[in-house]
């Protein structure tokens, strides 16, 4: 293995630097994306969907929690078959698919998440690479293969330099890669810091609009499907006749 | 931190929201512990083989650790052991080679 010695003047002005430029650069991206977020508008109908779908599922969730009657009586609300919430909203017309590309806010929201996101990725790579080119910054403390080296020693030519040195563009991609955990031990867990989460939501945009109905279809299935079954079955005669054990575990639980 | 209830009879009461909290605080040890091994590695000139050893074994204590503070309790908390020693994972393992690299850099390497 050749051992490279590397002038300390690397580490001052290339090595410590992209690190610092990174980090910092997340954090920018982070508190532009919130000056520049819009309150989404959306309409009645679909908050009221939303609200149903919601209320179904935690009676699903928690319907052992309640008696029988009680419980019969709010699937009753859900899925009666003249009158149920969800039944009802299955027979409604499908809304008109709205074309993304003619709401002026989506786009003008589209605009935005290019604007602090792929706009920084591009400059930023672009000017890590013009700056700092051709640098050897350090070595990754484990041997690779040779297929690395075209993606680990970007800008160096050097034919039989060992994989594990690193160059400074490739320096900068683990950065990125690295400290998006990092964002989320200071930022919080829903930060707008990673870049690379936003290439996973502009794929889920694209998609088409999901019909409400099939979701409808399946939370009516699944509520016709759930079986109750009574979780504090009892629980009077526990609490009243000194069944001290059962007492006490639940004592310690709530 | 309480989330989960086993009822006397045989049926687990979980709460959803809070065993995602439960994850979410275990994640958060899981990066810490990933930054201070890597920075650990990378200073005592770990290379290889030896530093990923070094990587899950400050996993595996740090999973030790969240065992012992629940004691035999544990299933409260989460739904089965080994998601203590496992859950995210190999997604701080980036972060554990990002500072195990520059601490190596640093200090072995210039």
């Amino acid at each position: 293995m050749t051992e490279l010695l590397l002038d300390p003047n690397i580490r001052t002005w290339v090595f410590v630097p992209i690190v610092v430029i990174t980090f910092f650069i997340g954090i920018i991206r982070h508190y532009v994306s919130i000056l520049l977020s819009s309150q989404k508008k959306v309409e009645v109908q679909q908050i009221k969907d939303t609200q149903a779908l919601l209320r179904s599922r935690l009676l699903r969730e928690n319907g052992k929690y309640i008696p029988k009657s009680a419980f019969l009586m709010r699937k009753h609300y859900f899925n009666d078959k003249e009158a149920g919430v969800l039944k009802l909203a299955q027979d409604r017309a499908a809304p008109a698919a709205a074309n993304p590309m003619q709401d002026p806010n989506t786009l003008q929201d589209m605009l935005k998440g290019n604007l602090v996101n792929v706009l920084p990725m591009i400059a930023v790579g672009g000017w890590i690479n013009w700056i700092f080119s051709g640098f050897v910054t350090t070595k990754v403390p484990f041997p690779l293969t040779w297929r690395f080296k075209d993606m680990l020693q970007r800008g160096i030519n050097l034919p039989s330099l060992d994989p594990s040195w690193v160059s400074s563009a490739s320096w900068y991609f683990l950065n990125v890669f690295g400290l998006r955990q990092i964002y989320s031990l200071v930022l919080g867990a829903d930060n707008a810091a990673d870049q690379t989460k936003f290439m996973e939501d502009q794929v889920s945009v694209s998609g088409a609009p999901t019909d409400p109905r099939a979701a409808f279809k399946s939370e009516w299935e699944a509520l016709e499907l759930f079986e109750h079954q009574y979780a504090l079955k009892g629980i009077e005669e526990a609490l009243l006749l000194a069944d001290k054990p059962a007492l006490k575990s639940r004592k310690k639980n709530t | 931190m309480s989330d989960s209830n086993q009822t006397d009879d045989k049926l687990p009461v979980y709460n959803e929201l809070a065993a995602m909290q439960n994850l979410g605080s275990l994640d958060y040890c899981r990066i810490f512990t990933a930054l201070l091994s890597g920075s650990t590695a990378g200073i005592l000139g770990l290379t290889g083989l030896y530093g990923f050893i070094f990587f899950f074994v400050a996993n595996g204590v740090l999973g030790l650790f969240v065992l012992q503070k629940y004691s035999l309790h544990y299933q409260q908390y989460f739904k089965q052991c080994y998601i203590i020693f496992s859950h995210g994972l190999f997604g701080s393992l980036l972060t554990y080679i990002l500072f195990w690299t520059f601490l190596y850099g640093l200090v072995h390497v210039y």
